[in-house]
């Protein structure tokens, strides 16, 4: 399997298939295992710009000597250009949001060979189309994603996990989320509990799992309850998406499932069709045509196709 | 160039002949938006007050290929909403309500033109906020800020428009509806939404949006200190992200912003400062207590000689007072201003600045800055006389301004977007083929370039055929990005 390592070599490779009307799959025909150094940390301005082929662990582990991390915690350890290709996000997904609330920029390499640039390296920019939310997504159909600028945020001083196990697992989720505790994490593991992770400074975190028990109970547990949802999340065989208010009615219906409720996102053992928000027929086709015009605009050829 | 009478007719029919207007004088008002020095005068305005009615306009328009621009209550600094000569605009102020308030799932569904603000006064009894605030929230609307994804002073911690949308009506610019998003996230598939936020009104017109609502802090507290010099404050803003703290807000003034404010609203702000810093906290309130007591430390370490803080709405007010009325207190210094909207990278702006004051010296006009200085951020104030004659040297010195941005490695514009103002400008931080891909994503939504057509992107006949100059994309200084 090829492996790129530049961005001329990738938009070369690209080029040749898109001429050819051969097809070459990301991740599959091309690989960015080469393309994984950092190229920027500016640790002041909290931001960094890296090659999409690094490992998510090795970028948070560079950025870790500097007190800061990339706030995405998915299960296992993709490449960042996988993690933007499959919109990837773990329980920390509660607070800071998917990969696209944290780019900023990205360097894409179309499937005609086009090594084209958007957004930039500041965290704040409205400056032309978006294009690295787009590729957000993506399934690796529009284009080669090669280099990616995100925001970062400082590591916590401190961590503390809450776990609650009670029958009411809707309930206690409500309360939580009308409270003025600001969790990093927030997480349904049903059946039957909800882990709360609190992070700032020592002080803030004591302060915030008294209130958080005072209000919904349970007892403090190790970050390993964490691996266990992203084990799960990683396990899941279906997806469940839903207004946050319906969490009651969408647990009764799933025996086992990672829920992510302010997101209104269920990782479910069952096999489920993905998107389940209720939806007029013709609407969903408006956003599939659409969706093909771009692609179509992006790689005429097919060469992106699975 | 004037508009088949059928097409008259057909909306007149559609929407009822007093929500089509087509009287000159009345015309006029639609003129500009908040960038007055763009001007043109529509064939006709329309006021639809349903996505049904959106749908049915712009499918005649499609029909005669006839272009429109969509319009909320034109407070936009970048020319966004000014009118195609020859063209329709819609303006969606009639689409004013909120249609849902669903608090179990913390959002809040709305029509276009309900303003930004009352979305907040809609959910604040509750306990909720709607965080996006531009300085322009009483009025301006919610389609307008997802046009142009605003942001606000506390978007440095709770993000632009975009991370507060979750879904969107669309009329697509062929009449088509479509549905992105919803309550939930994460939709299967691109990003559409995401583009869809801050495209400026080119592909389509948004006429439902969900929103997200926030939970309001437990405590809020605002701290003022007085600098001698910029570059004092600009390092205390350095430390206080060094230490790991995240204000909603960083604001900064200069001395001759505040010498306006001074004149204009009399709020008070330490005598003889060189700059102000204002830094608000919010969260829990063991953490805001925590993080203001790190952030007067660092003040003082960084030489402020006066601080102030409040926890009360009416003090925090007081010592916003200055900053808010800030660009309308220029009026007291000088009879015109342009306000221009750059970012450099946070760690940038003291050189920048010390750039600034070199381009104002040697332009011989004064520039008065006033900015989030937490994201870099800046407004510089060009302050001129149009009546003598001073117009031309302030558009230079301001375009001088955004070149000392990008060259730092910053964007065109932070929030007040491309629109009209900016389009020639793009290549100036875009390369051709950036230019040429964002054309291939609007031609795949609007094929035919009806819609706001003329704004974002450049074009020959906006521009002339020569581009502007090209300049070092920062990607490309860094090594991220290289012209093949």
């Amino acid at each position: 399997m090829p492996s790129v390592s530049s961005l001329r070599e990738a938009s070369e490779t690209l080029a040749a298939a898109h001429v050819a009307g051969r097809r070459c799959r990301i991740g599959e025909d091309l690989t960015t295992d080469g393309l994984d150094g950092i190229l920027e940390h500016e640790a002041g301005d909290l931001t960094c710009t890296v090659e999409a082929g690094i490992r998510l662990s090795v970028l948070n582990a560079a950025l870790a000597r500097h007190g800061q991390r990339l706030s995405l915690d998915p299960p296992g350890d993709a490449t960042i250009g996988a993690v933007l290709a499959r919109n990837l996000s773990g329980p920390l997904r509660h607070r800071f949001g998917a990969p696209r609330d944290l780019v900023l920029g990205v360097t894409l390499v179309l499937a005609d060979g086009t090594i084209a640039s958007a957004g930039g390296k500041v965290v704040k920019n409205v400056a032309g189309y978006d294009l690295g939310r787009l590729v957000c997504g993506s399934q690796g159909r529009l284009a080669l994603i090669a280099r990616v600028s995100f925001r970062l945020h400082p590591l916590p001083k401190a961590a503390r996990t809450l776990l609650v196990e009670t029958d009411e697992v809707p309930a206690a989720v409500a309360a939580l989320l009308r409270s003025q505790l600001q969790p990093s994490a927030l997480d349904a593991l049903h059946p039957g509990r909800v882990a709360v992770l609190l992070e700032g400074s020592e002080r803030a975190v004591d302060a915030q799992l008294a209130a958080a028990r005072g209000l919904v109970g349970g007892d403090e547990t190790g970050p390993e309850v964490w691996e266990e949802s992203r084990m799960r999340q990683g396990g899941a065989r279906g997806r469940v998406r839903f207004a946050p208010g319906d969490l009651a009615d969408v647990l009764a219906g799933l025996s086992e499932a990672v829920v992510r409720p302010s997101a209104g996102v269920a990782y479910t053992l069952e096999e489920l069709p993905s998107g389940s928000e209720p939806q007029s027929a013709d609407a969903a086709d408006a956003v599939q045509r659409l969706s093909e015009r771009i692609r179509l605009a992006f790689d005429p050829n097919g060469v992106l196709a699975p | 160039m004037s508009l088949p009478a059928s097409l008259v007719a057909e909306l007149r029919e559609l929407l009822g002949a007093e929500h089509v207007v087509v009287e000159p004088e009345q015309l006029r008002v639609y003129e500009c938006d908040g960038l007055t020095g763009h001007r043109a005068v529509p064939e006709l305005v329309v006021l639809p007050h349903s996505t049904e009615e959106v749908q049915a306009v712009v499918r005649a328009c499609h029909r005669e290929q006839v272009p429109f621009v969509a319009r909320g209550a034109g407070t936009g600094l970048s020319g966004g909403a000014t009118p195609v000569a020859g063209g329709v605009v819609v303006s969606l102020a009639r689409m004013n309500r909120i249609l849902e308030v669903d608090l179990q799932s913390l959002r809040v569904v709305v029509e276009p033109g309900v303003a930004n603000l009352d979305v907040t006064n809609a959910v604040a009894g509750e306990g909720f906020f709607y965080a996006p605030d531009p300085s322009s929230q009483q009025v301006c609307t919610i389609g307008g800020n997802v046009a142009e994804n605003s942001g606000g002073a506390h978007c440095l911690k709770h993000g632009f428009t975009v991370h507060h949308v979750t879904g969107l009506t669309l009329v697509l610019p062929d009449g088509e509806v479509a549905e992105l998003g919803g309550k939930a996230l994460d939709p299967d598939g691109p990003d559409l939404l995401g583009v869809v936020v801050g495209s400026e009104g080119t592909l389509g017109i948004v006429t439902r949006i969900t929103l997200r609502v926030v939970r309001a802090p437990e405590a809020v507290r605002t701290l003022l200190a007085g600098f001698e010099t910029t570059d004092a404050a600009g390092a205390a803003v350095s430390e206080i992200v060094a230490a790991g703290i995240l204000p909603s807000a960083i604001e900064m003034m200069d001395r001759l912003t505040i010498e306006a404010a001074e004149l204009a609203v009399v709020p008070g702000y330490p005598k003889g400062a060189g700059a102000v810093l204002l830094v608000e906290l919010d969260g829990v309130a063991a953490q805001v207590d925590e993080d203001a007591a790190e952030v007067e430390r660092i003040c003082l370490e960084c030489e402020a000689f006066e601080l102030r803080t409040a926890s009360d709405e009416a003090t925090r007010a007081l010592l916003w007072k200055g900053r808010k009325s800030a660009f309308a207190a220029m009026g007291r210094v000088a009879t015109d201003y342009y306000v221009q909207d750059g970012v450099v990278p946070r760690t940038r702006l003291p050189e920048v600045l010390r750039r600034i004051e070199e381009l104002s010296r040697s332009h011989g006009l004064r520039v008065g800055n006033v900015f989030h200085a937490g994201d870099g951020n800046l407004h510089p104030l060009v302050l001129y006389d149009a009546e003598q004659g001073e117009t031309e040297r302030a558009r230079e010195l301001a375009e001088a301004i955004l070149d000392a941005c990008l060259d730092a490695g910053g964007s065109l514009t932070g929030e007040h977007g491309v629109g009209m103002d900016k389009a020639c400008s793009m290549p100036r931080m875009f390369s051709e083929r950036d230019l040429e891909v964002f054309g291939r994503l609007r031609r795949a939504f609007d094929p035919e370039g009806l819609c706001n057509p003329g704004k974002v992107i450049p074009t020959p006949r906006l521009c002339g055929e020569v581009p502007g100059p090209y300049r070092v994309h920062a990607l490309e200084r860094i090594g991220v990005a290289e012209r093949l």
